[in-house]
C-alpha cells in the first residue's frame, strides 16, 4: 500500500488516496477505504518524475485523471515506463531523419518542378511578366534604334535561331544604352543586350556566342522556371530556418537560388555550342568572352551568379566548335556595334 | 470573500540552471543535425521542462503539447498563408517594375495583412499553449476570436503611429485585458477590469525621455554638420551614421523609464484581475525587471541561443516569486473544461513572429 493524492480530472479538487498494486493493476482507495478506481496495468501510462519529489501517473482509460505518488508502487511499472520512453525517443529520431530526408528530396526535385510549373504558366502571363521587367530596364537605358544596327541584329538572331523550333525562338531582341557588359533573357522570350557588351566584344562571334547562350535560356524557358524555383527556394528556406524576414533566410535563399541557376548556366553554355555549330559560327567568341571575364577585375553582372568564368571558358575551349565564317560580315558588325549612336 | 486575508505565494518554480542549459545544448546539437527541423520538438521539450518545474499550491503544471502538432501547424501555415503571401509580394514587385501605382498599394495592403496575421497568430499560439496546459488534470484554455484580436492588434499599431505613441498604455492594457479576460481554467474564467489611466504618468517620463534623446542626438549631429562646414556628400553620411550609432548606444538608457512604466503596468493589470474570488498582486520593482530583461538578453545572445531555456526559466521563477494571491479558489467547484482544443499548434506565430519558447 502506498499513500498518495488523486485528481479525478473532473474537478480541480485533490483527495488523499492509497494505492494497492496487484498483478492485474492498481486499486485506488479513498481515505475512508472505498474503492474509487481500478487502473488496469496495460492502461497505466508513463510515470513522470516531479521536481518536488514523487511521480505523476496517468491512465489511458481516463486521460484527465492524475495520480500523485511518492514513488512507483512496483518495479514492473517502472520498467514499462522506461521502455515506453526509449521507444518514444527512437520514434522522434526516426521522425526527424524522415523530415530531413523529405526536405532533401524537395530540394533535389525543385529544379525539375520549376520547369514543369513554368511550362504550365500561360504564354500571355509570362509575356506580361517579362514585358514589365523589360519596361523597367528601358526606363533606365534608352533602347537603341539605328536602322542598320537593328537589321544586323535581326540577321544574326535569325541565323542563330534557325536550329530552334519556331515557338522556342526569342520573341524580341533589343539593345539598350547601358554600360554593363551584360545581356539578360526575360520571361516571355525577350532578350536584352546592353551596349557595354557590344563595346567590349572583340568581334561579332563574341556577341553571337552570348546571344546563343541567352537564346538557349529562352528556348528552355529558364527565366520562368527560375522565378518559380526561387519561390520554392524561399519556401524551403522558411521551412528550415523558420523566419521569413531574417538575414539568415535571405542569405540562404540567395545562395541556394544561385546554386540552382548554375545548372541553368551550364545547360545554356552547352545549348549555345549547339546553336553556334548549326549556324557555322565558331565558339571561340563565347570562350573569349569568359576568358576576358575571368581576367577583368570587375566581373560583368551577366556573370555574377557564376564566378567560375575560368572553368567555363576552359569547358568551352575543350568542346571547341570551329567556325566556317564570321558571324556577321565586317560592315554589318560595324553597324551593330554602333547601334546606339 | 477572502478580503482581509494576507496574500500568499502559491506559485513556485524549481527549474535549475544546469538542467536548462543542458536542455539548450542538446536542442542546439539536434537542431544543427536536422537543419533546424528539430526546433518544434525542442520547443516542446523546453516547455515540458518549464511547466513541470512550476508548481501551484504544491502541484506542478503539466504541458501535454507535442512537437508533431507544432510541425503540422507550421506546414499548414506555410502552404495556406506564406505561399499566397509570397505570390502577392511577387505580383507587387512586378507591378512596381511596370511603374504601376497599384504595386505600392499592394505592398502596403500586404504589410497590413502580415501585421494582422502576427496578432492573430499570437492569439492562436496562446490558445494552443493554454489548451496544452493542465493542472491537477484540469485543462486551461482561451476563448475569444483570433480574427478579432488580429484586427485589434492591427488597429492599435496604426493608432500608435497616428498618436506618436501616446496610445500605447491604453492599447497595451486593452490587449492584456482581452487576453486575460478570455483565459479559462476548467470551467472557471479569469476576469480583468484593469484600465490604463494612471499609467500615463510613467509613460510620459518614458516618452519625453525618448524625445529628449532624439533631440540631443539630432542637435549634436547638426552642430557637427555646421562644424564640418560642408553638409553634403560623405560628411553627411558620416554624421548620419554617427546619429544612428548614438541612438543605438543610448537605447539602454531608456530601458529604465520603460521598465518603470512596465512595472506600473503589471501592478495595475494584476490588481484588476480576478479568478473567481481570488485576487492577484504582482508588484515587481522597475530595477528588478531591468535585471531580468538585460540578464536574459545577455544569457541568450552570448550563448548563441543555448541559454534560451535558462532565460525562460528565469522569467518563470521571477513571475512565480512575485505573484501573490489573495484567497484560495474553491477547487471542487472548478470542473473540467468542455471546450474543444485546437488540433495543431501555433503555425502562424511560428512563421511570422518566431514565437518564443512560451
Amino acid at each position: 500500500m502506498l499513500a498518495g493524492r488523486f485528481h479525478d480530472g473532473r474537478t480541480a479538487a485533490s483527495r488523499p488516496v492509497s494505492v494497492h498494486a496487484s498483478d492485474g493493476g492498481w486499486e485506488i482507495r479513498g481515505d475512508d477505504g472505498t474503492v474509487l478506481r481500478f487502473w488496469r496495468r496495460p492502461d497505466i501510462g508513463a510515470a513522470e518524475a516531479l521536481p518536488t519529489g514523487g511521480v505523476r501517473v496517468t491512465c489511458r482509460a481516463e486521460p484527465d485523471a492524475v495520480l500523485v505518488l511518492p514513488r512507483l508502487p512496483d518495479a514492473a511499472t517502472a520498467a514499462a515506463a522506461a521502455k515506453r520512453h526509449r521507444r518514444a525517443f527512437r520514434l522522434g529520431i526516426v521522425g526527424a531523419v524522415a523530415a530531413v530526408a523529405a526536405m532533401a528530396g524537395l530540394a533535389a526535385a525543385l529544379p525539375h518542378a520549376g520547369r514543369v510549373v513554368a511550362e504550365l504558366v500561360p504564354q500571355s502571363v509570362e509575356r506580361r511578366l517579362g514585358d514589365g521587367i523589360a519596361r523597367n530596364i528601358e526606363h533606365h537605358g534608352r533602347p537603341c534604334r539605328a536602322a542598320d544596327g537593328k537589321a544586323a541584329m535581326t540577321t544574326l538572331v535569325t541565323h542563330l535561331a534557325a536550329a530552334l523550333p519556331e515557338q522556342r525562338r526569342p520573341r524580341r531582341v533589343i539593345v539598350v544604352d547601358m554600360e554593363d557588359a551584360n545581356a539578360v533573357a526575360l520571361p516571355g522570350g525577350t532578350i536584352i543586350v546592353f551596349r557595354g557588351l557590344l563595346a567590349a566584344a572583340a568581334d561579332a562571334d563574341e556577341v553571337a556566342g552570348v546571344l546563343a547562350h541567352e537564346m538557349t535560356h529562352v528556348a528552355l524557358r529558364h527565366p520562368m522556371a527560375g522565378l518559380v524555383r526561387n519561390l520554392g527556394v524561399a519556401v524551403l528556406v522558411a521551412l528550415v530556418v523558420g523566419d521569413t524576414s531574417g538575414v539568415v533566410a535571405s542569405g540562404a535563399t540567395l545562395a541556394l537560388a544561385n546554386a540552382y541557376s548554375r545548372e541553368d548556366e551550364d545547360e545554356a553554355d552547352r545549348g549555345a555550342l549547339r546553336l553556334l555549330a548549326a549556324a557555322g559560327i565558331g565558339s571561340d567568341g563565347l570562350a573569349g568572352f569568359f576568358h576576358r571575364a575571368a581576367r577583368t577585375d570587375r566581373v560583368p553582372r551577366w556573370l555574377s551568379d557564376h564566378p567560375q568564368a575560368q572553368a567555363r571558358a576552359a569547358a568551352l575551349d575543350a568542346a571547341r566548335v570551329p567556325g566556317r565564317e564570321p558571324a556577321l560580315p565586317p560592315e554589318q558588325w560595324a553597324a551593330l556595334a554602333s547601334i546606339c549612336r | 470573500m477572502a478580503t482581509g486575508a494576507p496574500p500568499t505565494t502559491p506559485f513556485a518554480h524549481y527549474g535549475r540552471a544546469g538542467e536548462a542549459v543542458s536542455l539548450g545544448l542538446v536542442n542546439m546539437l539536434l537542431n544543427l543535425a536536422t537543419l533546424f527541423v528539430w526546433r518544434f520538438w525542442g520547443k516542446t521539450r523546453i516547455r515540458r521542462f518549464l511547466w513541470s518545474h512550476t508548481t501551484i499550491w504544491g502541484d506542478p503544471l503539466e504541458y501535454t503539447g507535442r512537437g508533431g502538432e507544432l510541425f503540422v501547424g507550421f506546414l499548414v501555415v506555410l502552404v495556406l498563408v506564406f505561399l499566397p503571401l509570397s505570390a502577392g509580394y511577387g505580383l507587387a514587385a512586378v507591378l512596381n517594375e511596370q511603374g504601376n501605382p497599384l504595386g505600392a498599394a499592394l505592398v502596403s495592403a500586404l504589410y497590413l495583412v502580415v501585421m494582422f496575421l502576427v496578432g492573430a497568430g499570437l492569439w492562436r499560439a496562446r490558445r494552443y499553449q493554454l489548451s496544452r496546459t493542465r493542472w491537477r488534470g484540469i485543462r486551461a484554455g482561451q476563448g475569444g476570436s483570433a480574427w478579432k484580436y488580429g484586427l485589434t492588434w492591427l488597429g492599435v499599431a496604426v493608432l500608435a503611429g497616428l498618436t506618436a505613441g501616446w496610445s500605447i498604455p491604453w492599447s497595451d492594457m486593452l490587449l492584456a485585458r482581452t487576453r486575460l479576460a478570455h483565459t479559462t481554467f476548467g470551467t472557471q474564467e479569469f476576469t480583468c477590469s484593469a484600465t490604463a489611466g494612471p499609467l500615463y504618468r510613467q509613460f510620459a517620463v518614458f516618452w519625453f525621455g525618448c524625445a529628449l534623446l532624439f533631440a540631443a542626438v539630432i542637435g549634436i549631429a547638426a552642430v557637427l554638420g555646421v562644424a564640418a562646414g560642408t553638409v553634403g556628400g560623405e560628411s553627411a553620411q558620416e554624421i548620419a551614421s554617427f546619429a544612428i550609432g548614438a541612438l543605438v548606444l543610448a537605447l539602454p538608457l531608456l530601458s529604465l523609464p520603460w521598465a518603470w512604466y512596465r512595472a506600473a503596468f503589471y501592478r495595475r493589470l494584476a490588481e484588476g484581475t480576478a479568478f473567481g474570488q481570488v485576487r492577484f498582486v504582482f508588484a515587481p520593482g522597475a530595477w528588478a525587471l531591468v535585471r531580468v530583461g538585460l540578464g536574459n538578453l545577455i544569457l541568450t545572445a552570448a550563448t548563441l541561443g543555448i541559454g534560451r531555456p535558462w532565460a525562460a526559466s528565469r522569467i518563470f521563477r521571477f513571475v512565480c516569486t512575485h505573484v501573490r494571491v489573495i484567497g484560495e479558489p474553491d477547487f471542487a467547484a472548478i470542473r473540467q473544461s468542455v471546450e474543444t482544443a485546437p488540433r495543431t499548434g501555433e503555425g502562424l506565430a511560428a512563421v511570422f513572429d518566431g514565437a518564443g519558447d512560451f
